[in-house]
């Protein structure tokens, strides 16, 4: 029968998640003449991602584009894919994302979230952009830094010395530009668009970790959709992320551009020495999420 | 059209405003079919103050209170009434003047309103203004604390439109500046009409006498610009600090505050905060069960049909975001209509982003003083006890000129524009 | 004696309404006290380079706790904002109709948001699966009971506590104000608080 589904998700209009939601929209609507339709929520307009969450659960809203961090806060099991240098590369997240051992991740959502996870989406890997000099990772050493507050990631920057500083997204821009912090951590595209450029000396980029999203759907409502339904929205879904991915990978080389024209330099992590922050890493990370072991397994490989 | 017509019937009776829109979510949710959305409902209502934004009101009402207690307002309006000296209505373009300068520190409106309110229509009303002029003035002065940078509001929007934030936070100038002026001409034509009180006259030795003997007290402007400047802190925590600084001065030096009187003041200071926090939670869920009903939506799809050419756009909008700005707050309010309008607008009507955001933020924040919810004016009311409902009547002349600036931004977008490169 | 238990019971009412303003009363002032010390302690150890990580998230849902008590106090203090534009029209007697009609939609709300509270807590469900969280997230896909804050890493259903409160507070205080605006009871003024601008605003 006619379904109209709901899919909140917290990024803006514009953002490359957005513009896969809008286009699974009209996949879903085209592949069924119009039986099954879907509105995209921008912004979080239906409230920050635990209110989705709760909406998911309840069975008020559908779907949802739920970010890692979030997840990973209920269940470190899904919080192991934050983890620093599984892969060391956009092009390699845009592998590992649809890799199996990533997409198992999602078999512990049901009965941890009363979600169903259908597929990864991705953002770039994630930069620091300081206002002091930064060459290699020991010079993060001493920094406050903003930092995404995910667990996942205090680890990480702790793990290098700096003191991770949680500042409120709207407060970011201002923050660096008056010195409450040295420097910040976010993907290329967001900085990008909020010109973090401008109120930096140096950006370093770290390889080491990036922000996926998850595409779930509410459990409750997975279970009264009839088989085929399921099937041509897992489907739908899945062609759908693949070219997100592909698009964000895609893109990354010209935002680099974009930022190498910028009048401040952009450096690279040394692929060296990250041997020990790793080590220390899992040291905390291994024994709430054993999975982290195969995750490194299989980012060696790409 | 049920959830409007219940607001509106029980607003009528006299029910509380926070509590009005708390009741027409539940009555929508009741009639949607979808009984589960009552489960999120406690959460929503949770969710519309969970926010660090928000920490800002309280701190900025208890500087107000000690400020207030320590004597140290009467000393800043005293020093000011020196330099504007003996000019008709002399006190109200201090308010503006005040509120302009304070507003380059702040960027909420609600918060601003909070603070001046409370120093500035007590000083007012003894100096011979009438309580609601002065009460509903402050509110105006409001208006300037989101237009001119820096600003939560625009920086909210510059997140959701995906635009730069400097390029935003220029925008604002000129417009603010713009405002700043009209409200000064506002204040001169009606001095004359309703013959403002004009200040004692002073000799000059006299003025610069009472500005050397109240400097002290801008001691605490200063503490809350450097700390920010410095890098200590943002703009909330400066509040905190300005709050210490003013106990000390308060107690040390003007030697009216008492630290025993502190207890009272974060009485007062959480109950008027409650009272503006608790609308913006109410807010909150109403916005919710709208976007979750698709009225936003609805609405966006029939400007497109209406509008044909971008300034009949913009007046639409104008029209319609007034409107929303009435009942919901600034922030939710960019959050509830910017996704949905943005895009018509730059893409079907090719209007600057940029642009767009100054009037969409003047727009909301001019619906912070329009009735029936006008959250400013019930700030101001919360600390002064002036009526809401009189203070709209009496600046009425301020809001036929904040909407003769959206006209001519409709008009004009190179006014918004001329500074951003 | 009817009468009696009647009188007994209003006057439970306006006495239970009288504490909880004596509870509120003092988290008020202990909640602003916290929040200013929690973000100068913020500043000052952001400052010497130990920033406390989570300061900000406490500082939220500090303010998130003061409204609420806060909405309930100014419930029974009378502090709210209404629109009085039709009402004060009225006749004295129709005034007194439509303030027990406003006064009675405050209960109406306080009942409405309990219920709406138990069904997304579910008190019962959980009793049934034994207090135990993740069973009844099994058994019924409400996760409440497994999630912790980001930063603070509490569980959130002990922070979510305020609307339940909220909802039982208002309510009685709903009661009170309704059993003085019926002439069951005299008015009693509030203990405490000097709030001399703001009387009558409402
Ligand atoms: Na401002
Ligand atoms: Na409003």
């Amino acid at each position: 029968q006619a379904k109209e589904f709901r899919l909140g998700l917290i990024t803006p209009n514009g953002h490359s998640w957005n513009k896969a939601a809008i286009k699974f929209g009209d996949e879903l609507k085209a592949a069924t003449n119009g039986r099954l339709t879907l509105t995209v929520f921008h912004s979080g307009q239906l409230g920050n991602e635990p209110a989705m969450m709760q909406q998911l659960q309840s069975g008020a809203l559908d779907m949802g584009f739920i970010q890692a961090a979030e997840l990973g806060s209920r269940v470190p099991h899904i919080a192991a894919i934050n983890a620093p240098y599984i892969v060391r590369s956009t092009p390699a997240v845009a592998k590992f994302v649809r890799h199996p051992a990533a997409v198992k991740l999602f078999e512990v959502l049901p009965q941890e979230t009363g979600t169903i996870g259908l597929g990864w989406g991705i953002t770039g890997m994630r930069a620091v952009f300081s206002s002091k000099d930064l060459n290699s990772l020991a010079d993060i050493k001493g920094m406050k830094l903003r930092i995404n507050p995910t667990p996942v990631y205090r680890d990480f920057y702790s793990s290098l010395g700096a003191a991770p500083t949680p500042i409120p997204t709207p407060q970011v821009f201002d923050a660096m530009a008056n010195g409450q912090v040295d420097g910040l951590e976010a993907d290329l595209e967001f900085s990008w668009n909020q010109r973090f450029d401008k109120v930096s000396k140096v950006i370093l980029q770290m390889n080491a970790v990036f922000m996926p999203m998850a595409a779930v759907v509410s459990g409750r409502v997975w279970q009264t959709l009839p088989a085929a339904d399921r099937e041509l929205i897992t489907k739908t879904i899945k062609t759908t992320l693949d070219a997100q991915i592909d698009e964000l990978a895609g893109n990354e080389p010209a935002l680099i551009e974009n930022f190498k024209n910028a009048p401040i330099p952009i450096r690279q992590v040394p692929a060296g020495d990250t041997e020990a922050v790793i080590a220390e890493f899992d040291k905390i990370w291994l024994p709430k999420a054993p999975v982290l072991a195969e995750l490194r397994k299989v980012g060696a490989t790409l | 059209m049920i959830t409007s017509a219940a607001f509106v019937a029980i607003m009528l009776v006299g029910v509380p405003i926070g509590l009005c829109l708390c009741l027409a979510g539940l009555v929508y949710i009741a009639a949607s079919g979808n009984p589960v959305l009552f489960q999120s409902y406690p959460l929503q209502l949770f969710g519309g103050v969970d926010s660090y934004g928000l920490i800002a009101i309280p701190l900025f009402i208890l500087i107000g209170e000690i400020m207030n207690g320590g004597g140290i307002t009467r000393r800043i309006v005293d020093m000011a009434m020196a330099f504007v000296g003996s000019l008709k209505g002399g006190l109200a373009y201090v308010n503006i003047l005040a509120n302009m300068f304070i507003s380059s520190i702040l960027g909420s409106a609600t918060a601003q309103v909070a603070i001046m309110a409370q120093i500035m229509v007590p000083e007012m009303e003894k100096k011979g203004y009438d309580k609601t002029f002065a009460a509903g003035l402050t509110a105006y002065g409001g208006m300037l604390g989101p237009i001119i940078p820096p600003s939560v509001m625009f920086v909210v929007y510059s997140v959701l439109a995906q635009v730069s934030v400097s390029d935003m936070l220029i925008a604002g100038i000129v417009p603010g500046v713009i405002l700043t002026v009209m409200f000064c001409l506002v204040i001169a034509l009606m001095g004359y009409v309703y013959n403002y009180p004009r200040a004692d006259y002073q000799t000059p030795r006299q003025r610069v006498m009472t500005i050397l003997r109240t400097s002290p007290t801008l001691l605490i402007p200063i503490v809350i610009v450097g700390t920010i400047l410095g890098g200590l802190a943002n703009a909330t925590e400066a509040a905190a600090v300005g709050a210490v600084a003013a106990a000390l001065v308060g107690k040390y030096w003007t030697k009216e505050f008492e630290f025993s009187q502190l207890p009272q003041m974060m009485l007062r200071s959480g109950i008027y905060s409650a009272i503006v926090l608790f609308l913006v939670a109410a807010a909150a869920v109403f916005s919710w069960v709208l976007i979750f009903g698709k009225v936003p939506q609805e609405t966006a799809a029939w400007i497109q049909t209406a509008a044909k050419d971008p300034v009949s756009f913009m007046l639409i909008c104008n029209v319609i975001l007034l409107v929303i700005g009435t009942v919901i707050d600034g922030i939710p309010g960019l959050i509830m209509t910017v996704p949905i309008l943005l895009p018509v607008a730059t893409d079907v009507y090719h209007i600057d982003p940029r642009h767009f955001g100054v009037v969409v933020v003047i727009n909301l924040v001019l619906g912070l003083l329009s009735p029936p919810v006008g959250l400013c004016f019930f700030v101001a009311a919360a600390v002064t006890g002036a009526k809401p409902g009189k203070m709209f009547m009496v600046t009425l002349p301020f809001f036929v000129i904040s909407c003769v600036l959206l006209v001519l931004l409709s008009l004009y977008p190179s006014l918004s524009l001329i500074l951003v490169k | 004696m009817p009468a009696t238990r009647a009188f007994s019971v209003r006057r439970m009412v306006v006495r239970a309404s009288g504490a909880l303003l004596a509870v509120e009363r003092v988290a008020l002032m202990g909640l602003m006290y916290l929040l200013t010390a929690l973000i100068l302690l913020n500043v000052i150890t952001r400052y010497a380079r130990f920033p406390i990580y989570w300061i900000d998230e406490s500082a939220v849902y500090c303010v998130v706790w003061l409204t609420f008590i806060g909405a309930s106090a100014m419930t029974r203090l009378r502090l709210d904002f209404a629109v009085t534009m039709l009402t004060e029209r009225l006749s004295l007697q129709h005034q007194k109709i439509a303030k027990v009609i406003s006064t009675g939609l405050v209960v109406v709300f306080g009942v409405a948001l309990i219920v709406t509270c138990v069904l997304w807590m579910d008190p019962i469900g959980l009793a049934r699966a034994g207090f135990d969280g993740r069973k009844l997230a099994a058994e019924t896909f409400n996760f409440l009971y497994t999630e912790h804050t980001q930063t603070l890493n509490w569980p959130t259903w002990v922070l979510y506590l305020t609307l339940p409160i909220f909802a039982v507070s208002m309510t009685v205080h709903g009661l009170a104000n309704l059993l003085e605006d019926l002439e069951l009871v005299p008015r009693t003024p509030p203990k405490g608080f000097s709030l001399s601008e703001l009387d009558g605003v409402n």
